[in-house]
């Protein structure tokens, strides 16, 4: 619930944290408490904003929207019906959520700029809406808050009061940043930001997660707004819809370094004071100065640490953090369960999975056609056939990447029940794991973080999802990389992280696309008893090779495919010589040979 | 073409920087927006309480000490509370503003909490005043006055002068839906109803708007011969050439200050200006037998300032500040209800004040006795044909 | 029935212009492959040096676009250079903040240097509206509107018939091969974020005589042209300028029909509707 206040990390961002509250405390004049004010009010936005623009990666242009319905929730319930704002607060983040959920819906499957875009959209609808139904929102001069003075209605003489709240609210936000980034959801919001499809498969239902995101950023976007609206007391469309402070509080987000803790606050906190100085000092120059000063140091940015100032300067900040004493004997973590040393063994009679009849056509090509197959259990079942003949589209059909046109497809789960499942997210859960032809790794994660995704399926806690990641990195050889950031990683290493992730999530049927692809003959052998290894500890495998030396060894059975349909299947040997296969692969020319 | 304004912006930097008052001065804050989209007109009005406190000060200054002015540009509302709290944290005894209604709006509620007067000598929001404030005061008319004036123009001169009667009249008011606009607006369709006239379309648009050409169609369509506009400059031109291009002629145009007040409007319309009429503050274009101090004021900005007024807002934030200061020095405090109770006990008739204005401060700390004058555009210039103490010419009818 | 006919009339003119400026965004978007967040600010430089043409040195829009098209291209060449090339392989939203940031120093930099203020360049020629049976035509409307056709037919053939215009869409289709064949992709890239900025200090040109130039002309075009652009489908020229037309007519009609200050409200959702339901437009390709 609360980070290790034990560890360097954390105790030194106590004293930073202590530090910021107390020089706005000391120094006591208008200037600093209306700056230290502003500098919480920018952070926490920013912060808040970067749970959905950098954790899930959704660049929200429009986040203003949330804070102006805040601000006008709670001025509206004061100003018309005596109501406090801090119930104000409360009902403009409902809204704030509802609307959220509303937005987000439609819009999140839109890529990077075309959300953007939306978001600016929506941004402006909602200002102009307000102008225009002045008779209850004030239009466009905006509603200025009655003066009560005191606790119950946030509006004081003494400023430091807004200190206080201001600090607080920050606090709340830092926390709840915090708590997600450390949690699975932050976990897999990452994952989605990575590589969204990869985070399917390992059985995240990322609209869902996404719109988790986008209503948390939401409502405590539209507190921080109804707070900083009551201390200017009044509201304007402008002000309060205003594009530029969008754009402003994803820049300090993005300048910080984006999807990291600190990040936005460092951001925020370096950036906004020199902006702020430049438009008293520079504005001798002409008005404008400070936008420009903002311009310039986001595109220089962008240019030179595009992972911002965390990105650039948190592993040297980390290292030295490091090197400060821990305060008390640091917990001793458990190892995990060690694997089950019991070998499992085909069994014909219990199939696994069932594919009947599948048909996929693409446009005009039929793609797959009336293709069928059965996987037993503790089966290792190869599909072969050349090039193009829609091995891959089989596959993605299993897997729920495509739905048939016509034909079924039902998964024993780990219950024993036979399923229908449509999406990836949806089989990863019942127990079907797969790997892509192309390694997708969450580049920007370590090993370790990778292969936890897969673990976080079944479990939310942390340390349990790094032990069962651990031991899935025993089982395929990774556990010398577990610190290596997924991007530094040889093929070989690459495509056993592929099957790591997916083991992770503790499957009953694996599918593997052509993980022996690219791989030396020393590493083909390794992955050769790997994949045995996986099968004897229970799981059923079903694999596309071009390897017919791999194949050979590995399968029980083999099936067959060419130009979308099954070809034979069978024992290997026979499959193997079989004259119909080998004119599929050579032409008619070498049945003979 | 572009000016860099170093001589205020130094002057604001120095105001930024200000620190600690010489001994025995009154400080007071300038709160107006000197740089950003009004810097042109904020500037202007700030040199009338410039001009004011600089011949104030000429003659001894307040009941003695020396008046100083702290600047704070407010380029928006949001800058102007922050500048308004550095103000009141500055010990002034007093702060005056702001030429902008929304700027205006957002730096009352600071110095009301901080119980420091503030005087505003220019923005029109009739919202600025309901809010049963203690400490605010304003010495020009706003704008629930500037459509009743609209409207009471067209009833009592202009459309007898056109020999149209209230039935033959078709009105259509368009406005910028800024809270200058929309207030302005509203208070013209309540008079315009309660005098009895049509009115046929109420159009707001975006200031920033590019094309008014179905708005135009609109008020054709629904045969309108007089138009009400409120309008800044880049909108009142667009109206004047896409109404030419459309061919739409209405009998009678009137504007209500804004855009129309402006030199640069006549220039860009040409003499599709001519005829058109136009309500606003005094400017200094009016008769000075009706307006004594008149010609000191341009003869003292002419020194200062190496040219003529820009506008109308110099004048009209000089004669503010000026009865402002006189009722500070009746007081002889700082004490805010001090100063309050001054100020309400503050009267003057029309005529004695070097725009003609009287003075009558209501509980609300509204002026009753300032008004709005009436102009039609003559020969691209200016001139003010009503009321009649101050007029310097004749309107003219285009039947 | 004779004022629909007059708004439609209006509605197309005024689509006339937009398709000069959405034709150079979805240029920018077909090859480079990126959102140009800034083609507004563009848009504003191209005004605002228009505006100094006319007022230094008396030259009329019509003909100042030419020289100003000419800095605009090298403008943009130079942002393609400079800015988004090092960024080519960076992540998206990397890009996105890119060009927000290009257009941030843009806008503050014409208020530095111009300050707010509304100006107008003195223009005779263009302002002046003729009759065509009981309709009236704007003359600067008119004259955008031919030249924008002219324009968009021009861009086709260039596309289709040259082999600059080849190379463009080669790199549109799949950059890795076209370099394969040996085209210069980074000089692509510059040429078309170049034509993309050009077509933009045309459009600039045009519109001066009509409209006014301060700091923030550029985000009201703008927006209303990536409306135009998704509508039409990001990269399409064909969508480009049915787009354009299209929400010309909307935006008359609207503001008609509906209400002058509700117009932005009526294409903005439009816009949602395209982005939730038909994401690639009327005419788009997948951008996969």
């Amino acid at each position: 619930m609360f980070p290790d206040f034990r560890s360097p990390k954390a105790y030194v961002s106590l004293i930073l944290l202590a530090v910021m509250f107390i020089v706005p405390v000391v120094m006591g004049t208008a200037f600093w408490t209306n700056l230290f004010v502003l500098l919480f009010v920018f952070a926490a936005l920013t912060t808040a904003w970067n749970i959905v623009g950098g954790y899930a990666g959704q660049l929200s242009l429009g986040h203003a929207v949330f804070y102006g319905i805040g601000g006008y929730t709670a001025t509206l319930l004061t100003a018309n019906f005596g109501i406090t704002p801090w119930i104000g607060m409360i009902a403009g983040a409902l809204i704030s959520g509802v609307v959220a959920v509303v937005i987000s819906y439609p819009t999140l499957r839109l890529k990077g700029p075309f959300f953007a875009l939306s978001t600016i959209a929506i941004l402006e609808v909602v200002r102009l809406l307000v102008i225009h139904e002045e008779s209850w929102t004030g239009g466009s001069s905006g509603i200025s808050l009655p003066l009560n003075i005191g606790w119950t209605w946030i509006v004081f003489r003494d400023k430091i009061n807004y200190v206080i709240i201001a600090f607080v609210i920050f606090l709340l936000v830092l926390w709840a940043s915090w708590f997600i980034r450390k949690s699975r959801t932050g976990h897999y919001l990452i994952a989605i930001r990575e590589r969204e499809d990869a985070a399917r498969a390992v059985g995240v239902h990322t609209v869902n997660m996404k719109i988790l995101a986008a209503v948390v950023s939401a409502m405590l976007t539209s507190v921080i707004g109804t707070f900083h609206i009551t201390y200017l007391t009044f509201v304007d469309p402008g002000s309060a819809f205003s594009l530029e402070l969008s754009i402003q509080i994803a820049m300090f987000a993005l300048i910080g370094g984006l999807g990291t803790v600190a990040g936005p606050i460092a951001g925020t906190f370096l950036v906004l004071p020199i902006a702020e100085l430049a438009r008293g000092w520079l504005s001798a120059l002409g008005n404008g100065m400070h936008g420009v000063v903002y311009g310039v140091i986001l595109v220089a940015v962008v240019l030179t640490i595009p992972r911002g100032l965390a990105g650039a300067f948190g592993p040297m900040i980390e290292r030295l953090l490091d090197r400060l004493p821990y305060l008390g004997t640091r917990p001793v973590k458990q190892a995990a369960a060690p694997a089950s040393t019991e070998k499992h063994v085909i069994d014909r009679e219990s199939p696994v999975l069932k594919a009947e009849h599948l048909f996929k056509n693409f446009g005009g090509l039929r793609a797959t056609n009336d293709v069928s197959l059965t996987l037993y259990r503790n089966e290792i079942l190869g599909m072969i056939g050349p090039n193009g003949a829609g091995k891959t589209t089989v596959f993605n059909l299993l897997s729920g990447f495509l739905s048939p046109d016509k034909g079924n497809i039902t998964l024993l789960d780990r219950h024993g029940t036979w399923v229908k499942c449509t999406t990836p997210d949806d089989l990863a859960h019942k127990g079907m794991g797969r790997t892509f032809q192309i390694a997708r790794p969450f580049t920007g994660l370590t090993v370790l973080e990778n292969i936890m995704l897969g673990a976080f399926i079944d479990t939310s806690k942390r340390d349990e999802a790094e032990r069962i990641a651990l031991r899935v990195a025993e089982q395929t050889d990774l556990v010398k990389y577990l610190n290596t950031e997924a991007r530094n990683l040889t093929v070989g290493g690459m495509k056993r992280l592929e099957i790591a992730r997916a083991l992770a999530t503790g499957p009953k049927v694996l599918l593997l696309d052509e993980v022996m692809a690219g791989l030396n003959p020393t590493d083909v052998e390794k992955a050769i008893q790997m994949i045995r290894r996986i099968r004897d500890s229970g799981v059923s495998i079903l694999l596309i090779e071009h390897m017919m030396q791999a194949t050979m060894a590995l399968s029980d059975r083999i099936i067959v495919i060419n130009e979308g349909a099954v070809l034979v299947s069978g024992l290997p040997q026979e499959v193997v010589e079989n004259p119909a296969v080998i004119e599929a692969y050579l032409g008619k020319e070498y049945n003979d040979a | 073409m572009f000016k860099i304004k170093k001589l205020a912006v130094v002057l604001g930097a120095c105001g930024v920087l200000a620190s600690s008052v010489a001994w025995a001065d009154v400080k007071v804050g300038a709160l107006f927006p000197f740089s950003g989209a009004l810097a042109l007109l904020g500037q202007e009005s700030y040199r009338g309480l410039e001009l004011a406190v600089n011949e104030i000060n000429a003659a001894g200054g307040l009941n003695g000490e020396k008046i100083q002015i702290i600047k704070a540009d407010a380029v928006d509302p949001t800058q102007a509370v922050s500048e308004t709290k550095r103000l009141t944290s500055s010990n002034v005894a007093a702060v005056f503003g702001s030429y902008a209604s929304g700027i205006s709006y957002a730096a009352t509620p600071v110095t009301e909490l901080a119980g420091v007067p503030y005087f505003e000598l220019g923005a029109t929001a009739h919202k600025i005043t309901t809010r049963n404030y203690k400490y605010l005061f304003r010495s020009n008319p706003n704008t629930a006055l500037y459509g009743v004036s609209v409207v009471n123009a067209l009833h009592e001169m202009i459309a007898p002068g056109m020999g149209l009667s209230p039935k033959d009249i078709k009105i259509g008011i368009i406005h910028e839906d800024g809270p200058y606009g929309t207030d302005v607006a509203a208070t013209e369709k309540q008079r315009a109803a309660e005098l009895g006239y049509t009115v046929a379309e109420v159009l707001p648009y975006s200031a920033k708007t590019v094309d008014l050409s179905s708005l135009i169609l609109r008020l054709k369509g629904a045969g309108v011969n007089v138009v009400l506009q409120t309008a800044y400059q880049n909108d009142a031109i667009l109206y004047f050439n896409q109404a030419k291009s459309a061919g739409f002629t209405p009998k009678v145009v009137i504007g209500a200050g804004g855009g129309y007040s402006l030199a640069d409007t006549a220039k860009a319309v040409g003499p599709g200006m001519n005829g058109v009429f136009d309500l606003d503050f005094p400017q200094s274009s009016i008769n000075p037998a009706g307006a004594p101090g008149l010609d000191k004021f341009l003869e003292a900005y002419k020194s200062t300032y190496k040219s003529d007024p820009q506008s109308g807002h110099s004048l009209t934030n000089y004669v503010g500040a000026k009865a402002f200061f006189e009722a500070m020095a009746q007081a002889k405090s700082t004490d805010a209800d001090k100063i309050r109770a001054a100020v309400l006990a503050y009267k003057k008739p029309g005529g004695q004040s070097a725009n003609g204005w009287g003075f009558d401060f209501g509980e609300d700390g509204q002026n009753k006795a300032s008004t709005f004058y009436v102009m039609q555009w003559q020969d691209n210039k200016l001139v003010t044909i009503a009321p009649k103490d101050l007029a310097l010419g004749k309107p003219v009818f285009n039947k | 029935m004779d004022i629909f006919i007059q708004l439609l009339i209006n509605g197309l003119l005024l689509g006339g212009a937009y398709i000069i400026i959405s034709l150079g965004l979805t240029l920018i978007f077909g090859v480079v492959r990126v959102v140009n967040f800034a083609h507004g600010e563009f848009l504003m430089v191209g005004m605002y040096l228009v505006y100094l043409i006319a007022t230094q040195f008396g030259v009329h829009p019509y003909l100042g676009l030419i020289p100003v098209a000419v800095i605009l291209f090298a403008l943009g060449a130079l942002t393609q250079k400079c800015i988004i090339q090092p960024l080519l392989n960076a992540d998206e939203h990397i890009q996105i903040f890119a060009t927000v940031g290009v257009s941030t120093i843009l806008l503050n930099l014409a208020l530095v240097v111009f300050g707010a203020n509304v100006l107008r360049a003195p223009a005779d020629l263009g302002t002046h509206a003729v009759m065509v049976g009981t309709f009236t035509v704007v003359t600067g409307q008119l004259i955008t509107f031919i030249i924008a056709i002219v324009l968009a037919v021009l861009l086709h053939v260039f596309m289709h018939r040259t082999y600059l215009g080849r190379a463009l869409r080669a790199v549109a289709q799949h950059r890795y091969a076209a370099l394969l064949m040996g085209v210069n992709v980074n000089t692509v890239y510059c040429i078309a974020f170049g034509l993309g900025t050009a077509f933009v200090g045309i459009a600039a040109g045009l519109l001066a005589p009509q409209y006014p130039v301060f700091p923030t002309v550029g985000t009201y075009f703008v927006l209303t042209a990536f409306v135009i652009v998704v509508l039409g489908g990001m990269g399409s020229l064909y969508g480009a300028v049915a787009g354009s037309l299209i929400i010309g007519v909307v935006d008359t009609l609207a503001g008609y029909y509906i209400a002058p200050d509700l117009k932005e409200v009526v294409y903005f959702g439009i816009f949602l509707l395209i982005l939730v339901l038909r994401p690639n437009g009327l005419f788009g390709t997948s951008t996969e």
